[in-house]
């Protein structure tokens, strides 16, 4: 397996801020990571610093077997923090960062309505930036930091400040380039969005690393506590069913979340739902990123700090 | 390379080539050149001759030296051209500034006892051109506070009252001195100044005509040429440098490019600018030289120089702004920081009048020295001075002035390495001396 990204031992302080604290990374060529953790984690800072635009105070850092000053033409980076030049006409922007990383020539010219059509941008190639939406310009961006088709991309909160169906183009359009065989890392404070679409994840919580493997592997490692139920007596209640803690109706469903108590087994309580009642299906239910998060916070940092990142899972 | 040539490429492009700029810098000077080669002339418009007949109430004698003054030349233009440099009314467009005598042809009709009041009247309704009153005290004394009194019309134009206010004025002196019994034109003719000319001996044998207009002015043309060129593109790598952290442009760069490949590329294409102002303006000064015919002033050392310090003051003025424009979030926080800079730099305009009278003092060898005044400070000595800076000191100067670029520039990039993703509160200058040590 070659890997794409390494992180040895990475800490990164401002001042008495410990923004990232002794961080191991690798991933993998070809995969499609996800770089997850609430606001503040240390995301973006550990992205700077895999991007060399900002350095790290010790460990060292491996991108595409040099570092990332000597292989910026072979990344594109859509930072989290995003701009364009106002004043600038979108293909002569797209144009410009492009000439950065080193392309150049007539046939850039030509690609880039190609790629504005791709992503549902066409005929603003000699608009003004300043004369496009908040949403069309993150689009430019985006295009801007691949069109130079790099081996790796990084996107730093990607679907921030897109409306589902731009949202969704731009996914389309990572998907496609992940197929294509690039390697893609990119950060989200919205975990389902992660899960949804990477193969991989990477979590962390105060600058360091609390999980890191496939999301079918970290699911696994984490003993579900749910069995979900949709009853054919859709007023039936499961309380009285030896085992269960509580339930609870899932919103704009007929089905019922039983949350099953520390001393019962997932199993028998499915075994018990069963025998109470007919059902139309019962399973038990895999924990989203979103639990699992929150219940390695409750480990490392406790209960206070998992409500507090709960709320902030909830208002995102 | 090619990297930092495409940032100085944009940046000379998005700077120099738009509507504020092309106004400023290249409309501007072009209409300056143009003021000097074709408005100038234009402007010299000829008066309209000052004929008619002007009622005098005064002293038999005032009287007829009024009668004898208005029939010979008018002497006062030509006493004050007199005091002109010969290179300034020899040239056919300097001269087109000097005015023009105005034609005349003046009665004198001296008043009957009339009451004053009815001889106004007869002014204002167009009888006489203008009424002059002496009274018989001024003649007498000058010690007398009574005054000497011309009416005109409301319309008169200001140069004919000139020529009655002096035709009347002189009137009274010449009187004066008959009736002391003195001989007026004699006394003029003795009091008369002679030109002087200065004339200096080099050791080499050739002798050079001193010239205290070039002396004084031509310093003072080439450090401001120095400022503008250097401060205007200052100013512009100041504001774009803020734009693109304001804009949040910068990360998407820094993803691309180094900060010194962006600091560079940033410096070189305002360096452009810089070149394009100073060739504008400098332009439009050699118009005004060659207006003037006197561009025989400027040797072509004192060009090479002048290209030589540009270099250094530009680098030393780039580099001030641009990690100062990294360090902030906005224009109006630069200000704090601009403040000490300025500061500085506005000592070679304290330190002109001073410089230009003595080149090789101590203070003028002293600054020549210190940066970043060593440019605005040389190029007023080596064109103030009447023999050549001793060599020793202009290549010493040009020393320390590359020296002290190439340590600004190294500063600069530390403070812009650091400072460029910064954003919020701007840093004091002791955290910029910090930023320095880390960077």
């Amino acid at each position: 397996m070659t890997i794409a990204i390494e992180l040895q031992h990475i800490s990164k302080s401002f001042g008495e801020t410990k923004a990232v604290q002794n961080l191991d990374l690798e991933i993998p060529q070809g995969s499609m990571c996800g770089f997850l953790g609430p606001n503040g984690a240390g995301k973006s800072t550990t992205i700077r610093m895999i991007m060399s635009i900002i350095h790290a105070d010790s460990g060292s850092i491996n991108v595409l077997g040099t570092n990332a000053l000597d292989a910026k033409d072979r990344i594109g980076y859509l930072p989290e923090e995003r701009g364009v030049y106002r004043k600038m006409k979108v293909c002569k922007f797209i144009e410009y960062i492009a000439n950065l990383k080193g392309m150049y020539g007539p046939s850039l010219r030509k690609i880039i309505p190609d790629w504005l059509e791709r992503i549902e941008l066409p005929n603003v190639e000699n608009k003004k930036c300043e004369e496009l939406s908040k949403g069309m310009q993150q689009k430019v961006q985006f295009l801007a930091a691949v069109i130079h088709e790099p081996e790796l991309i990084i996107l730093d909160e990607p679907f921030s400040g897109l409306d589902p169906v731009n949202a969704r183009v731009i996914g389309k359009v990572i998907n496609d380039l992940h197929k294509e065989g690039r390697t893609i890392l990119f950060s989200t404070h919205i975990l389902y969005q992660a899960e949804q679409i990477c193969d991989r994840i990477i979590m962390i919580d105060q600058g360091a690393k609390v999980l890191d493997g496939s999301i079918s592997s970290i699911q696994e490692q984490f003993d579900p506590r749910v069995v979900q139920v949709e009853p054919v007596n859709k007023s039936i209640s499961f309380d009285s069913i030896e085992g269960v803690e509580h339930s609870t109706q899932i919103e704009r469903s007929n089905k019922v979340n039983l949350r099953i108590r520390e001393d019962a087994t997932p199993t028998d309580v499915l075994q018990r739902v069963v025998a109470f009642t007919p059902v139309i299906s019962a399973q038990l239910a895999r924990p989203t990123l979103d639990e699992i998060f929150i219940e390695q916070v409750a480990r490392n940092r406790g209960a206070d700090a998992a409500d507090a990142v709960r709320m902030e899972f909830e208002n995102a | 390379m090619r990297k930092t040539l495409t940032v100085a490429w944009r940046e000379f492009r998005h700077t120099a080539m738009t509507k504020a700029f092309l106004f400023g810098a290249v409309v501007m000077p072009i209409l300056m050149m143009g003021l000097f080669i074709i408005v100038i002339p234009l402007m010299q418009t000829t008066e309209e001759p000052l004929k008619g007949t002007v009622i005098v109430l005064a002293p038999e004698d005032v009287v007829a030296v009024l009668q004898s003054k208005i029939s010979e030349e008018d002497t006062t233009l030509q006493e004050l051209l007199d005091k002109l440099p010969e290179i300034i009314t020899q040239d056919p467009l300097a001269g087109a500034l000097i005015p023009k005598k105005i034609e005349t042809d003046l009665q004198i009709s001296v008043a009957p006892d009339e009451d004053i009041d009815i001889l106004k009247d007869q002014v204002r309704n167009g009888d006489y051109l203008g009424l002059i009153v002496v009274p018989e005290e001024i003649v007498q004394t000058e010690q007398s506070d009574v005054r000497l009194e011309v009416f005109i019309p409301k319309s008169f134009s200001p140069k004919h009252t000139d020529i009655l206010t002096s035709l009347a004025s002189k009137s009274v002196v010449d009187a004066r001195l008959r009736r002391l019994g003195h001989d007026p034109d004699a006394i003029k003719q003795l009091t008369r100044r002679p030109r002087t000319i200065a004339t200096r001996l080099s050791d080499d044998g050739t002798e050079a005509k001193d010239n205290e207009f070039a002396r004084k002015i031509i310093p003072m043309a080439f450090m401001m040429l120095l400022w503008i060129a250097t401060f205007t593109s200052g100013n512009y790598l100041l504001t774009t440098t803020i734009e693109e952290k304001g804009n949040k442009v910068i990360e998407v760069l820094l993803s691309a490019i180094s900060p010194i490949q962006l600091l560079g590329g940033k410096i070189l294409g305002q360096a452009g600018v810089s070149a394009v102002i100073l060739c504008m303006y400098g332009s439009a000064a050699l118009a005004g030289l060659l207006s003037f015919a006197l561009v025989d002033l400027i040797p072509i050392s004192h060009l090479i120089l002048f290209v030589v310090y540009f270099v250094i003051a530009y680098f030393m003025i780039a580099t001030i702004m641009a990690a100062i424009g990294s360090a902030v979030s906005e224009l109006s926080d630069a200000q704090s920081l601009m403040g000490p800079a300025m500061l500085i730099l506005i000592i070679p305009f304290a330190l002109w009048p001073i410089i230009s009278d003595q080149p090789n003092g101590m203070i003028a060898t002293i600054t020549s020295f210190t940066p970043p005044l060593i440019p605005f400070i040389m190029i007023i000595r080596v064109t103030a001075s009447t023999e050549m800076v001793a060599t020793w000191q202009i290549m010493l100067s040009i020393g320390i002035g590359f020296a002290s670029v190439l340590v600004m520039v190294w500063m600069c990039a530390r403070i812009f390495r650091i400072g460029i993703l910064m954003q919020g509160k701007p840093p004091s200058l002791l955290q910029l001396v910090l930023w320095i040590k880390q960077g």
